[in-house]
């Protein structure tokens, strides 16, 4: 239980996977599990305020999420900008809450992306559909290039 | 004209609900109502899987208080296995207390700094937008991360128990699949990342005098303020001591006279009664021998230490002793004690957990038991929102044919109902403008009683809620939604 060094980011996987294609960002981090030594990996049902405590201890956040709209090639990194939302729920805090929680409390400053795929069905079951595992796919490519890129923190 | 007020969605409340309160000419309040509107499906979802699914699959009423449902099924289903609360191993008794003080913890800690602190620390008529744990944050950063590293502490024990933070797996038949490693008892006795149970313990003291400092300047709207008699019901032990895992059940009305006489918790069927409104799909228990209109009962942290004779920990006790002077040992019938009642069990469950991380049990080896099937087993603990129960029946190839759940958010209903009554007659009658400091009262009355409407209706999927003002033509004048 105690502390191990700190990794270069930290992969946070936001969604259920009972609910179809809701359980993209849990499938993407399944896909790594074991294969990234530079990212911890953690998974969510939904973000809560004590994520901006972990958030606080990596250079590097990437979290990871379905989404409802259309993105070019099924999926898309993008800046996380912090806003100090307020519409808040214990349900449902936005990674751009989480980001501002953690300047606010912690004045810690990691580089922070939301890393969205496209999923397009979200009732009961464990399977995603057809097209939400080709952005899947896509979204791993990508990523996999990424990493080859980038060996040190952004 | 008469109007109606509808609040839709109510805010910082688990799930989906909805207000609605009627006006009469002059803006006289003819009632109010507090409708939880959301399908209640689960009992019979889960009719027809094998009854070691069940303290898996009921986890998923709720994300905020799995852990509850897990213990709460997996006690009915020890029956089902042929294992009576008194026949478990030591160790698999101590590890589902020690899971179940942990999410309590982690939840109490939840509501109040991230729910109520807002209500509490910026006051009635503060804007909307200053209403919300991140407005308590750039305000308070200290209080803000002390909530943050106390519920964290919480879920730390429910992940080392359960593997999960939420819905992960603790209790099977009978038992528990795993104990704790001496490594992992000791990372919650040192101040690491995380803060020791130590620590805790003096935050939970810390969070107790910020209360009861707020007390001593707010006394007069706190004791005034959604204020009426009503039943309290909850566990209690063999001595009459709190009780959170498993005990008798204990009421007392509102003066204090006992209503149901610590009777065992699989006689619950013979005692109880649900209600049922048309305008709710959320059902009213009551006492039978009261019927339902003085049968109800508040449930959760204030009845709890209203019917409990003392608490088994030295500092809770005299946090305990320090309450029950208020109303000089009688039963307390104001809303807003809620929140401190709930800090006296925060503090309750920081020692107790303290207590067990130096039980050798909680590292012992004899986790299951199992005994001869029997068709019936019944779970009732105290969840954090109050009074939790679980019945299964299954057939003889291990099949459930019959499921019924009243939730703690259920036995509350009737007091919700009443805390709206009282606002809107109270606060909101005949006011010649509704403003949003109005509103927000209606709000603050149904927070303190932290419900969690997911579980409370057994309801699946995306859970917002709603106010609304009608005239007495039936014509909406005023709304309020959130999500």
């Amino acid at each position: 239980m105690k502390s191990s060094s700190i990794k270069r980011g930290l992969l946070i996987g936001i969604g259920n996977d009972a609910r179809g294609d809701d359980g993209l960002g849990w499938a993407f981090l399944k896909k790594l599990e074991g294969s990234t030594n530079h990212y911890d990996i953690v998974w969510r049902y939904q973000l809560q305020v004590e994520d901006a405590e972990l958030i606080s201890r990596y250079p590097e956040v990437v979290f990871v999420d379905a989404c409802q709209t259309a993105v070019p090639n099924g999926f898309a990194l993008e800046k996380c900008k912090a806003v100090l939302g307020f519409d808040f729920s214990t349900h449902a805090v936005e990674p751009t809450s989480i980001l501002a929680l953690c300047q606010e409390l912690y004045q810690a400053y990691p580089l922070s992306y939301i890393f969205k795929i496209q999923g397009y069905h979200w009732d009961l079951g464990k399977t995603l559909s057809t097209a939400a595992r080709k952005n899947l796919e896509n979204a791993l490519d990508f990523w996999h290039q990424r990493s080859q890129k980038v060996t040190a923190p952004l | 004209m008469s109007k109606k007020i509808v609040i839709d969605p109510v805010t910082r409340v688990e799930g989906h609900g909805k207000v609605t309160i009627h006006l009469g000419e002059d803006n006289n309040v003819q009632d109010a109502f507090f409708h939880i509107v959301e399908f209640r499906g689960f009992e019979r979802f889960i009719q027809g899987h094998p009854y070691w699914e069940a303290p898996i699959l009921v986890q998923r009423l709720c994300g905020i208080c799995p852990v509850s449902h897990h213990l709460a099924a997996a006690k009915a289903i020890d029956q089902l296995v042929g294992i009576d609360p008194e026949q478990l191993p030591n160790t698999a008794t101590q590890i589902r207390r020690l899971l179940h003080y942990g999410q309590v913890f982690q939840s109490h800690a939840l509501h109040f700094f991230y729910l109520a602190s807002p209500d509490l620390l910026f006051g009635l008529e503060a804007p909307a937008e200053q209403r919300n744990v991140v407005a308590v944050a750039q305000a308070n950063k200290e209080l803000a991360k002390k909530g943050i590293l106390m519920r964290k502490f919480g879920q730390e024990v429910i992940q080392a128990i359960a593997g999960k933070r939420i819905h992960g797996i603790s209790a099977v038949p009978g038992g528990v699949h795993k104990s704790l490693k001496p490594e992992e008892v000791q990372h919650f006795l040192e101040d690491d990342q995380t803060p020791s149970i130590y620590t805790m313990i003096d935050w939970a003291l810390e969070v107790l005098n910020f209360i009861k400092d707020y007390h001593r300047k707010n006394a007069q709207w706190l004791e005034s303020f959604a204020n009426y008699p009503s039943g309290h019901l909850g566990l209690v032990g063999a001595n009459g001591e709190l009780e959170l895992y498993h005990g008798n059940l204990r009421a007392k009305d509102a003066n204090g006279q006992i209503t149901l006489n610590d009777i065992p918790t699989n006689d619950y069927i013979h005692n109880f009664n649900e209600g049922v409104e048309k305008w709710s799909y959320m059902k009213f228990p009551y006492l039978k021998d009261l019927g339902q209109n003085r049968g109800w009962n508040r449930v959760g942290p204030l009845a709890r230490v209203n019917v409990c004779n003392y608490i088994s920990t030295p500092l809770a006790e005299r946090e305990r002793q320090i309450f029950m002077e208020k109303t000089e040992g009688r039963p307390n019938n104001a809303t807003m004690f809620y929140h401190w009642a709930r800090l006296i069990e925060l503090l309750h469950c920081a020692e107790l957990m303290k207590d067990l991380l130096h039980d050798p049990a909680i590292q012992g080896t004899e986790l299951r038991k199992e005994g001869e099937r029997r068709p019936e087993g019944i779970g009732i603990i105290e969840a954090p929102r109050g009074t939790l129960i679980h019945h299964y029946i299954a057939d003889e190839k291990g099949m459930i044919t019959k499921c019924n759940l009243i939730v703690s958010t259920t036995h509350n209903n009737e007091a919700m109902n009443r805390a709206v009554r009282w606002v809107a007659q109270n606060v909101i009658d005949k006011q010649p403008d509704i403003t949003e400091t109005l509103l927000n009262q209606v709000e603050i009355a149904i927070r303190a009683y932290d419900p969690c409407l997911s579980c409370a209706t057994h309801a699946i999927g995306k859970m917002p809620l709603h106010l609304s003002i009608y005239d007495n033509n039936g014509k909406l004048i005023n709304e309020k939604f959130k999500h």
